[in-house]
């Protein structure tokens, strides 16, 4: 199902196996470069550095030995049920293309940042400062995605770009673009991953990995029980790891605040 | 005619109405947006039609094969190949930064001599090389006398710059630390064995890493972690099972399937303890002579209640991962230094001798014993030869008078003053050599202690070789192609030593580095085409073992090995994220640091509640960690999957060198890596360090 914003006959998704990711953060350095998102020299004040993909660092909360460790790469998650475009008063943030990603506009926003705000997973984020590149290293900047001022907010849009080229080359080549097979369109963190632990493709689509792996009984998406529907899954064999997707209560079953419908 | 109130509201009603008819306003709105968000100083994307080329990574120490994204003939990105047959598309945090380098406050942009007052100066290279000329010139055929350190652990490189010393008179060229010398001085010199020592991870069905970080920054890491992928089908039973044993729970314990944490610097133990096991089951070396005696030492000494002593590892884990290289098929045991540097003799001997036992030797999934590659540069130091070389044994030498100090010391892409082990007092010892020439892309920390500092091309910038890097499980030889010209006054050293060899009348037979390439391509018989096209060259050969040992005189000795300057063992980490003691850590990387890493301008390291509580640290605290190498600085992060009694410590920060992303960040935990020379091998080993932790 893909939410109050419409049906979409395809749905871009990511289903993420945090079994195999080891936290080395290619995933990371690889969007940065793919999006142009602004470099600072201090990056260790995190509420003022922009990640649109960010590992998270997951504890079961055990003590020495019994600790375990898991990582959590974090894009947008491209909710069906978007809590940013409710409350974006200049349509910056839209659901409404089909693929179901939800867009950002640069040159639409003027920084309100309610969407921040709204956004349960903290996916979106402010440039409070113009972006500065020591001299020369602009000319190293992809040609993709245009470069955004102080004043606007920002966040993963799933390489659209990389989506509006693939189509291009579709028809080019007398293809269908609305049928594309999974490896024509990736995301940078995607391919970046050495451990493959991220996937991509069109949740809807049978043929694409991600539309079986998001049924696994393994598969989990993040603060489930506020019904915003990502369209990006996790899914671990662990146990502590699915239950670190959301707020469980002790008496809790994992996995029992799933109130969506897988389509 | 006056005005009337219907006439005025009439005129309020039509103006309103204008207004919303008229573009004005909209175009007002318009045009704020682009006012406000167009400023000049904001950059514009490049234009052109796009390419990717494919090479490999000079600038991670994985050589991760990557293809660089073009625009107008410009690099714009670094991506992974998804045709390579080792990464698979797959790219390190690293080698993907390598774009945004090329212009790099930290490069170093022309030749640049320091003057009496300190201060750099901008110069020809021709002045560059008549400098040279004449500094070595005056002292070349004298012994002992000029000195060399190269931080390419495995390029053809190497073959010219061991030449050039070798024609000039010195024996002193040395590569920066790294597992491979450990690995070589185990191998070749205690056990007698041929070849250089490989692992085939991909097929093996049950990896031991014992210290060595192979999901993170050890060997042909994308290879070895493609590997690892293949073998975890998604939500499926893991086909192949991953130990990691190490006093860290690091990125290779987040991916395996169990983590076992020992005490810094006790992997020989550990692995010993799981030798006993193995021997109970009757496993030996028939190609060992001693074996029998090996059997002995290792029964009376390595029961699981005196390794559980040792170690901290309890009698049942042990007798569970034994039991599980038993059960698999094709097991491997990896040994190594969690940092990948400064690890123990008897650590390797005992992993090798293991794999050994089980069958491993050029066995599919197990340890190989690789061929070294054919030489073009007549003089040269052998591989061999490279591998037994120390520069942290020759500097001990050199401070303490046994050897004397060199006049002339140069170095390439080695940040020696930074990265070496007692990292202040190593470069105290070379703050005294006279003269100090530093071949380097960026300006790091021993490119600000030297007399001449020579730009070298980042690694897209020029033609360069990797090969068989350590780690690998076959000989391999990859072409690292230029992308673009430099896009500063940078020249290939390659080259530049080539030129100077000439000027002081000792021909090494080529006229320029790219000929030295195409005469190792040849010598092995790859295809330069495919070679350029980004594809490996590999050969099946492996070396055939005559007469091993397993020298257990050497092993009983260097077992005893361990340092008491402290209460709490020092663990660093290295995460490629940070970058190596020549990149610093690129601008992309610094959000990649999380902020119980780094915060503003303080390094964190980590130690889990007991110790803290031991101590009577908390979170936040300030502390320093001491012994008699050094000082280091540091706040505390409480973690528990750091062993108690240990404490973790990120390499990569503390730059005093490099850029505003680098320099004045954290301290560097090098100066408290204490250097030890372990008994019966005299290798110099400095993890397992000890430290004193005190709050400040």
């Amino acid at each position: 199902m893909s939410g109050h914003y419409g049906q979409f006959d395809i749905r871009w998704g990511m289903v993420i196996d945090l079994d195999k990711c080891t936290g080395c953060g290619a995933c990371m350095v690889a969007c940065q470069a793919e999006n142009n998102v602004a470099i600072q020299t201090d990056a260790s004040n995190k509420r003022l550095v922009t990640n649109w993909m960010l590992v998270f660092e997951l504890s079961n909360g055990k003590s020495f030995p019994d600790h375990e460790v898991a990582y959590l790469p974090r894009p947008c998650m491209h909710c069906g049920n978007p809590s940013c475009v409710a409350v974006c008063p200049a349509t910056v943030t839209t659901k409404d293309e089909e693929g179901g990603i939800v867009s950002q506009i640069y040159p639409r926003c003027f920084g309100c940042r309610y969407c921040m705000a709204s956004c349960p997973y903290h996916a979106r984020y402010f440039n409070w400062y113009d972006p500065v590149w020591p001299e020369g290293m602009e000319k190293t900047l992809s040609p993709d995605v245009s470069v955004r001022p102080r004043g606007v907010v920002e966040k993963c849009h799933f390489c659209h770009h990389r989506w509006m080229q693939a189509k291009d080359k579709a028809r080019v080549a007398g293809e269908d673009p609305k049928a594309l097979p999974q490896e024509a369109y990736q995301t940078a963190c995607t391919q970046a991953c050495p451990n493959g632990a991220i996937t991509f493709g069109d949740l809807n689509n049978p043929e694409h990995t991600v539309h079986e792996l998001a049924h696994s009984e393994y598969a989990f998406r993040l603060l489930e029980r506020l019904g915003t529907e990502p369209q990006v899954y996790y899914m671990s064999r662990r146990e502590w790891v699915r239950r670190a997707g959301d707020n469980y209560l002790a008496d809790e079953k994992t996995g029992s605040v799933k109130n969506e419908h897988h389509s | 005619m006056g005005i009337d109130r219907r006439s005025f509201i009439s005129f309020l009603a039509g103006g309103a109405v204008g207004t919303l008819v008229t573009p004005i306003p909209w175009k007002l709105t318009d045009d704020i947006s682009i006012w406000t968000q167009n400023w000049s100083w904001i950059p514009k994307n490049p234009e052109g039609a796009s390419e990717y080329v494919p090479t490999v990574s000079k600038l991670c120490p994985s050589g991760c094969p990557v293809r660089v994204r073009t625009v107008g003939g410009k690099p714009v990105g670094v991506r992974g190949n998804a045709e390579h047959p080792y990464s698979r598309g797959g790219v390190t945090p690293l080698a993907a930064a390598e774009a945004e380098l090329l212009y790099s406050p930290a490069r170093v942009r022309r030749p640049l001599r320091r003057t009496p007052d300190q201060a750099y100066v901008a110069i020809s290279w021709d002045e560059a090389l008549a400098i040279l000329e004449e500094k070595l010139g005056a002292i070349k055929g004298y012994r002992g006398k000029l000195a060399m350190v190269s931080g390419d652990p495995d390029g053809t490189i190497n073959e010219v710059f061991s030449a050039f010393l070798a024609k000039a008179g010195s024996a002193d060229f040395y590569l920066m630390p790294g597992e491979a010398q450990v690995a070589a001085k185990a191998w070749n010199d205690v056990m007698g064995g041929q070849g250089a020592v490989g692992y085939d991870i991909g097929n093996s069905d049950m990896v031991l890493a014992v210290g060595a970080d192979v999901l993170e920054s050890w060997g042909q890491v994308v290879r070895n972690r493609k590997a690892f992928a293949d073998k975890r089908p998604h939500g499926e039973k893991p086909k192949a099972k991953y130990v990691y044993a190490g006093p860290v729970q690091n990125n290779t314990a987040a991916g395996a399937d169990a983590w076992v944490p020992i005490n810094p610097g006790t992997e020989a133990a550990f692995l010993l303890g799981l030798t006993y096991q193995v021997l109970k089951e009757g496993f030996r070396v028939d190609a060992a002579p001693d074996f029998d005696e090996f059997k002995t030492f290792v029964m009376s000494n390595f029961a699981p209640q005196n390794v559980q002593r040792v170690t901290g590892v309890a009698a049942t884990t042990l007798v569970a991962v034994a039991k599980d290289l038993l059960r698999a098929s094709a097991p491997l045991i990896v040994t190594g230094s969690e940092f990948g540097q400064g690890g123990g003799g008897a650590a390797m001997v005992a992993g090798l001798a293991l794999n050994l036992m089980l069958g491993g030797l050029n066995r599919k999934g197990g340890l190989q014993a690789l061929p070294d590659m054919p030489q073009v540069v007549s003089g040269a130091k052998d591989a061999k030869g490279l591998r037994s070389a120390d520069l942290v044994a020759y500097l001990a030498d050199v401070d303490k008078g046994r050897t004397p100090l060199p006049e002339a010391m140069l170095f390439y892409e080695a940040n020696a003053a930074y990265g070496l082990p007692e990292a202040s007092k190593a470069a105290a010892t070379l703050a005294k050599v006279p003269f100090k020439a530093s071949f380097s892309v960026f300006f790091d920390e021993t490119a600000a202690m030297s007399d001449l500092v020579l730009p070298v091309p980042l690694g897209m910038e020029r033609w360069d070789d990797i090969c068989t890097p350590y780690g690998s499980g076959e000989v391999n030889y990859q072409l690292a192609r230029q992308v673009i010209e430099p896009v500063f006054e940078a020249v290939n050293a390659g080259d530049v030593f080539l030129a100077l060899a000439a000027k002081l009348g000792m021909s090494l037979g080529y006229s320029s580095f790219r000929q030295v390439l195409e005469a190792k391509a040849s010598a092995i018989g790859a295809d330069l085409d495919a070679l350029q096209e980004g594809k490996p060259f590999t050969a099946p050969a492996k070396v055939t073992q005559y007469a091993l040992r397993m020298n257990p005189g050497v092993l009983a000795k260097a077992i005893k090995d361990a340092d008491k300057g402290g209460d709490i063992a020092l663990a660093p980490v290295f995460y490629l994220r940070t970058g190596t003691g020549s990149t610093a850590v690129p601008p992309f990387n610094l959000k990649t640091i999380r902020d119980t890493e780094l915060l503003g301008k303080e390094s964190f390291v980590q130690l889990n509640a007991a110790t803290a509580g031991k101590l009577g640290l908390r979170e936040g605290d300030r502390v320093s960690l001491s012994n008699e190498a050094g000082t280091c600085a540091a706040r505390v992060h409480i973690n528990e999957g750091v062993m108690t009694d240990a404490v973790a410590a990120l390499l990569g920060f503390g730059h005093t060198a490099f850029d505003a992303y680098s320099q004045g960040k954290g301290d560097n935990v090098a100066k408290v890596m204490k250097t030890r020379f372990e008994p019966g091998t005299g290798i110099p080993v400095w993890a397992g360090a000890k430290v004193k932790i005190a709050k400040i």
